[in-house]
Formats: structure tokens, sequence, C-alpha cells
């Protein structure tokens, strides 16, 4: 439990260490300096992999669900998404009426 | 509104994965960036080393720099305590940049940083209390609707990548960073947000200057 917290608390050092070194170099640094773009690529990529990842190869509860019902509602959200003018709000509520439809139809109810 | 969608998804990711509730609050409280929550959750699941975990949440937090170098020009007016600041900045998550790039322009000087702390705080509760309202959800809804709203925390990130990516930059590290990491993950799921991120990231900075130079 100690280990949990302090694993937490590590983490919330770490995303504060870049919030507050934005206030001390702010205005001091150029923002279109090599570092900040592969800073920024490697940023992008990691998200990208890390939401890409669950979706294809989840853990925990959404394991039970097929990947092609997963990638079926995610293509749905999508489309929704950009339908919509990138509504986010209505994206993602798409994409879980998906799933669970797809999910019930599925299990048969 | 749509982060409290992310948070609610997130609670019961935590939920359905056996993580603590009172750690999933704490990490909202005091992390309050949801993609490194997320990377949190999976990496401790996976059973990585606690080093690397804290690595990779401080990587995916880097965004954070560009964003308040950009944004506190605008929140510093004369005779405002520098430590305010500082405070203020703990609650600076993409929601409330947002609003606020937009926003603090039109306000005077003095009312900007008052804005900002009321709109980030706002949030910033919300967002507490919907993680644990997701949390408590996952146990008392039947598993289909479970599902759906585990399957909400990553969908969040899909869209709001793919719609909101502007530069080329961007878009590049997106496409590399989505088939870097699921590979990666099959080799060593302990290192893949971390490789992935590292691996797609550089490979994405040199495809697009492969192709200024070209």
């Amino acid at each position: 439990m100690l280990e949990l917290a302090l694993l937490v608390v590590g983490c919330a050092l770490a995303t504060y260490l870049w919030r507050g070194l934005g206030m001390l170099v702010s205005g001091r640094v150029s923002m279109d300096s090599k570092f900040f773009i592969w800073a920024g690529c490697v940023a992008y990529a990691m998200i990208a992999g890390l939401a890409v990842r669950i979706l294809l190869l989840p853990t925990g509860t959404l394991a039970a669900t097929p990947l092609p019902e997963r990638l079926a509602a995610c293509v749905i959200a999508l489309v929704v998404y950009f339908v919509f003018r990138r509504n986010l709000f209505v994206g993602i509520a798409a994409g879980f009426v998906a799933l669970v439809t797809l999910d019930a139809i599925r299990s048969g109810f | 509104m749509v982060l409290a969608a992310g948070y609610l998804g997130f609670g019961a990711l935590a939920n359905g994965s056996d993580f603590p509730l009172w750690a999933a609050l704490l990490s909202t409280v005091t992390i309050f960036a949801l993609p490194g929550q997320l990377a949190m959750l999976e990496m401790s699941i996976a059973g990585s080393v606690p080093i690397m975990i804290v690595i990779t949440v401080a990587l995916t937090a880097a965004r954070f720099l560009p964003m308040t170098v950009a944004l506190l020009p605008m929140l510093r007016s004369p005779g405002r305590p520098t430590w305010q600041i500082y405070v203020a900045v703990h609650l600076l998550a993409m929601t409330g940049w947002a609003a606020s790039m937009r926003r603090c322009p039109e306000l005077p000087l003095e009312q900007r940083l008052p804005w900002f702390v009321g709109f980030a705080l706002t949030n910033w509760v919300a967002c507490v209390v919907f993680t644990a309202v997701g949390y408590g959800l996952a146990e008392s809804l039947p598993p289909l609707v479970r599902q759906g709203l585990v399957f909400v925390g990553p969908l969040y990130f899909v869209l709001i990548l793919t719609g909101e990516t502007r530069t080329r930059h961007g878009v590049v590290a997106l496409a590399c960073g989505a088939v870097a990491g699921p590979l990666i993950h099959l080799a060593a799921p302990q290192w893949s947000v971390m490789l992935g991120g590292l691996i797609g990231g550089t490979l994405a900075w040199g495809l697009v200057r492969a192709k200024k130079r070209a």
C-alpha cells in the first residue's frame, strides 16, 4: 500500500515537474528548438501507442470483448465524431453505444 | 464534460483492473493528467518497475512544458506573487489550457489568473468526483455497460488525437506510435509505453526531417 502511494506521488511529481519547469523557462527558451519538436513527437507517439494498444490488446474488463467488436465501435465513433464536426461528446457516446449494442447482440439479448 | 467521461472511464478501468479506489483518487488529485494516469495504471498492472513507470509518466507529461510556456505570459500581472502562479499551474491540463488560451486575451490582466483558477479548479473537482463515480458504477453495472465505460478511456484519446492534431510532426508521430506501441507490447509488455513512444516518436521526427531535406 505504501509502495503504491509512493508510486502515485512519484508520478505526480514527475508530472508537476513540467508545469513548474514551464514557469521557469517561460519567455527564455525558443519553443521551436529541435529538442522540443522531438519531445513533442515522443509524447504524441506514446499516447497514441498506449491508446491503440489498450484497444487492440486490452487487459482486465475489456479483454472480455472480441477484437472485431472493439474495432467496429472505434470506427463508428471516429465516423460520427467527424460527421458531427469533431464533437467529442457525440463521438464518444456513439462508440460507447456501439460497443454495448454489439456486445448485447453477440450475447443474445 | 467530455473530460468527465474520460475520468469516468479511468475510474471504471481502475476498478476492472483491481487498482484500489484511494490510489485512483489520489492520482486524479495529484497528477491530474489522464494520459499519464492511464499509463501508470496499465504499467503497474503489467508489473513494471516503479522507476520505469515514473519515467514514462514524466515523458507523457512533457507536453505541459510548451503549454505552460505559452499560457504563462497571459496570466502574469504586476504585483501578483509568483508562488500563486506556481500553485495555479498544477491545475493546468488540456481542457483548461485550451479554454484559457481562447478566453484570457479578452479579459483584463488582473482577472485572468482568477478566471483560469476558477475554470481549472471546477474541472479538477469534477474529475475527482467522476473518478469515484466511474469506480463505483463499475461494480454495480452489468458487465456490458461496464465494458463500454472502460472503452471510453482509450477512445477519448483516439478521437481527440485524430481530430485535434494539426502539425505534420504530430500526425506522423501519432501514426508511428500507433504501430510501434502495440508491436512492442507483444515482445515486452512492461516496456511498450515508453519504448513505443521513444521509437515511434524518434522515427516520426526523423521521417519529417528526411522529407524536408529531400
